[in-house]
């Protein structure tokens, strides 16, 4: 189980966002984004921020950190 | 599959193609080290690389590298640093023992050739390991 868990597809099927869409307005590329919301990937804390503040939510509604978890 | 790589990932999949196919005649078929033989491969290298990136990115509208792409290709070259560190200590070790043994007995020309394929092709493992190991970061969770 990952350390940090994210609700990022969830978020972003709220705003029929795709993929695309999210990763241009965030400034990465659209691979970022299925690693991200895979678990793969955890960005950095600035990315982290403009994700959500793309989804125009607070931060600790698109990520979650669980001590239990591992890297 | 390749419109679900990124434009990094198109141009790993195009080196590795590129290093295998220039280098991999070179050291597995060639009979006689050369130094010829090897400014050919140094300019088929560069050659390809021209041709299969510039046909890699025209097809490519999206050509954004992110933090994600550069903490991997970070990833890659300490993969290739340590290649090559490793390479280095083993090679210098092997010379050593030969050295004292009394095994290396080459004469001039042979020596300045032997040594241009060895570390040459130390180079060519390590640059490989690097891109192999960037391969392998994309496919694989960080």
């Amino acid at each position: 189980m990952p350390a940090i868990r994210n609700q990022i597809r969830e978020l972003r099927a709220l705003r029929e966002m795709t993929q695309q869409e999210l990763a241009d307005r965030v400034g990465v590329t659209r691979q970022t984004v299925i690693a991200i919301e895979q678990d793969k990937y955890s960005p950095s804390l600035e990315t982290a921020f403009k994700v959500a503040s793309v989804l125009g939510v607070p931060i600790e509604q698109c990520f979650q950190y669980d001590p239990r978890g591992k890297r | 599959m390749m419109t679900n790589l990124s434009y990094r990932e198109k141009s790993l999949y195009a080196s590795l193609a590129a290093e295998l196919i220039v280098y991999g005649p070179y050291f597995f078929l060639h009979q006689q080290n050369s130094v010829n033989k090897v400014a050919g491969m140094i300019i088929g290298i560069i050659v390809l690389q021209i041709i299969l990136q510039s046909v890699i990115a025209a097809f490519t509208r999206n050509r954004v590298t992110d933090e994600r792409d550069r903490l991997i290709e970070l990833r890659g070259y300490r993969a290739g640093y340590l290649t090559i560190a490793s390479l280095m200590v083993l090679g210098l070790g092997m010379l050593w023992f030969h050295a004292a043994v009394g095994h290396l007995r080459l004469d001039n020309r042979m020596v300045g050739l032997h040594f241009l394929s060895v570390f040459f092709g130390m180079l060519v493992i390590a640059d490989i390991t690097k891109t192999a190991a960037q391969i392998v970061a994309y496919r694989r969770a960080l």
